[in-house]
């Protein structure tokens, strides 16, 4: 039982990151209809920022908020001089060049941090927490409440505050939106500072765990893509409950399914959609899209 | 003279004479440059032969039918295990051929099976996660595989009667078989099939009211390109004659799609030159600094898409307009001899005997 537990919490906390870069993910793709691929490149990116700063004795905390800075101003600049000149075009041309971001990304930090693996010091103690009985790890429980409050806040201010009701009226038709008198150009690059700070936070999150590397967040990029299809691409709220579902059942059959083990985990979100496809195609949460001609 | 409407530029190549001599110039072009190019270069050749294959079929499903899938160099992984495993276990190397596109199509099938049901882009969320699963999953499977430590086998030695090198034998046989695989998609692109791709790439809407299903044709254009990473999995077997799970990995499935986007989206002589964009490029980066090469092939990709939509082919193409003197028609073999007289050895290649093996 205290196994169970332990792996669902753990569970919970991994989900919470993929549930943070699939919200990025999410958010970008309402505001301009395309699938970023780099998501998880450019939180990788802010994270060697922030380690780059500790290693020069800045203190962490102190790290992590110039780091999120950095990667608000980075994700508008992506979008202002890269991602604008594709955004109405071809999806397809835009999900290439953010694999051409991908790589970009990855070969800079790469080039410039090398590719061996660095260790990123952690916001939360190993320690484990005895509750009600079972033991967990601070961390797990520690990640799982920032990324929650994240996302509380993010939605705060989606629904209550003018700015993300001026994000809401972008993402929902930009020609009315700008007729109205609205910045569109300006508010594509808020919802792309957003989504890169939000990434920037599951990164820092997740690195102490899985040691700093340039590809360190290709497979939650997978994870997070995957809770997207589950979840719909409509659906914040779905998305994030599909992130935890994935984060919980690999976690659990990691350890109970002997032929899944810990190597082959990365395969459960795909049976999970494979099965899911077969039986709702719109995804758990997602509407149906209806196309006009 | 000027045969119809559509044709472009009226040129020497219309000439019934030119039409009919360039592809056997080229033919015979292309028996002979194998017997008179040095070893490395041959070598070269090879590998260059079998990932524009592979390009070729990313092209189908993605240049020609417009889906994303950056799970392509999976299905040449699997083709080439399943040529590996074929070979080791002393069966038919025919049957081991028809077994690596059987094996590669089927796993195609199924996946895109699935993958199509969602519109968009849901087709390149589920193939990411190919390259990603694919790797220890062939590490898991070491019965099979071999684990992490790969796979060889050798099956490419020239049979006494040609009396041939080694490298000359590969390298024909990758244009003999390479070939077909051009020929065949080329007519396949450009005839009722290639259509209504185009279609469905277009607008899926007016597919779908001129009773083209985009769910059958999206199936269909991914399983073709399964089949055909399968054999360029049989290829690559052939000429490296080593596989590992690294064969695979992400970062190569990134670089074929990049290979594809540079050397020319929807574009048979694109699939070429991205071909020799995946085997080249790597190579020179290595000598100038290895750790720069992710970087450059980022700031290439994004160049070329910023600058050069259409890719190296379009380039290739308004050259051609420009002077109006092409001289053959950039057919299915119109091979991108770069003589390197570099040694390669990049891309996940192992370097056979240094020593020219054969029977000449």
């Amino acid at each position: 039982m205290g196994t169970f537990v332990q792996l669902v919490v753990d569970g919970l906390s991994a989900g919470s990151v993929y549930a943070a870069i699939a919200l990025a993910i999410v958010l970008v793709h309402s505001a301009t209809g395309l699938i970023n691929f780099a998501q998880g490149g450019m939180a990788v990116l802010s994270v060697y920022i922030a380690w780059w700063l500790t290693t020069r004795g800045v203190p962490l905390i102190v790290a992590l908020l110039v780091s999120i800075v950095f990667s608000i101003v980075f994700g508008a600049l992506v979008e202002r001089f890269l991602m604008r000149r594709f955004e109405r075009g071809d999806p397809d041309t835009a999900v290439v060049v953010t694999i051409g971001l991908l790589t970009l990304i990855t070969g800079v930090a790469g080039w410039l941090w090398t590719y061996n693996n660095q260790q990123f010091p952690s916001l939360f103690s190993l320690d484990t927490v005895s509750f009600l009985g079972v033991s967990v790890s601070q961390r797990s429980l520690g990640t799982t409440a920032v990324i929650v409050v994240v996302m509380v806040a993010l939605q705060a201010l989606f629904i209550g505050t003018k700015l993300g009701l001026a994000l809401r009226a972008v993402a929902n038709n930009p020609e009315s939106a700008a007729f109205s008198g609205l910045p569109v150009g300006r508010l594509l690059m808020v919802g792309w500072g957003l989504a890169a700070a939000l990434g920037a936070v599951a990164g820092a999150l997740v690195a102490p765990q899985l040691t700093l590397t340039p590809g360190m967040l290709d497979n939650a990029l997978v994870y997070a893509l995957a809770a997207v299809i589950l979840g719909g691409l409509t659906s914040p709220v779905g998305v994030v409950v599909a992130a935890w579902l994935i984060g919980v059942l690999e976690n659990l059959a990691a350890v109970y399914v002997p032929f899944i083990g810990y190597d082959l985990k990365v395969a459960v979100p795909f049976i999970l959609i494979f099965v899911v496809l077969l039986v709702r195609p719109q995804g758990l949460f997602g509407r149906k899209t209806v196309v006009r001609v | 003279m000027a045969r119809a409407v559509d044709v472009p530029a009226p040129s020497l190549r219309q000439r019934p004479w030119v039409r009919r001599a360039a592809p056997l110039l080229l033919v015979v072009l292309l028996a002979v440059l194998p017997l008179v190019l040095p070893e490395s270069t041959n070598e070269t050749l090879a590998r260059i032969g079998v990932f524009a294959v592979a390009v070729l079929g990313l092209n189908v499903v993605m240049g020609y039918t417009g889906q994303v899938s950056l799970g392509q160099i999976f299905f040449l992984g699997l083709g080439a295990y399943i040529t590996g495993y074929g070979v080791q276990q002393d069966w038919n190397v025919v049957l081991v051929f028809l077994l690596a596109c059987l094996g590669a199509a089927l796993a195609g099938l199924v996946v895109a099976l699935a993958a199509a049901r969602l519109g968009g882009l849901a087709i390149a969320m589920v193939t990411i996660a190919l390259p990603i699963v694919g790797v220890p999953l062939a590490k898991r499977l070491s019965d099979y595989t071999g684990g992490s430590q790969g796979l060889s086998a050798r099956f490419a030695d020239a049979p006494e009667a040609t009396g041939l090198y080694d490298d000359q034998w590969q390298l024909y046989v990758v244009l003999v078989i390479g070939g077909i695989v051009f020929l065949l998609t080329r007519s396949l692109v450009r005839g009722k099939f290639g259509r209504a791709f185009a279609i469905v790439k277009g607008n899926e809407a007016v597919a779908a009211s001129m009773g083209i299903s985009p769910y059958r044709y999206k199936v269909l254009a991914f399983t073709i390109a399964s089949l055909i990473g399968g054999v360029s999995g049989f290829l690559y077997m052939f000429v490296i004659q080593y596989t590992s799970p690294e064969t695979m990995s992400f970062g190569h499935s990134i670089e074929l799609v990049a290979a594809m986007v540079i050397g020319g989206a929807g574009s048979i002589v694109g699939s070429l030159l991205g071909g020799a964009y995946y085997v080249l490029v790597p190579e020179l980066t290595n000598q100038v600094d290895s750790s720069l090469t992710a970087l450059l092939q980022g700031v290439v990709l994004l160049a070329v898409l910023f600058v050069l939509p259409g890719g190296l082919a379009s380039l290739v193409r308004r050259l051609g307009r420009g002077r109006r003197r092409l001289r053959a028609e950039p057919g299915p073999g119109a091979s991108p001899t770069t003589p390197l007289s570099t040694a390669g050895s990049a891309t996940a290649t192992e370097e056979p005997g240094t020593e020219r093996r054969g029977h000449a």
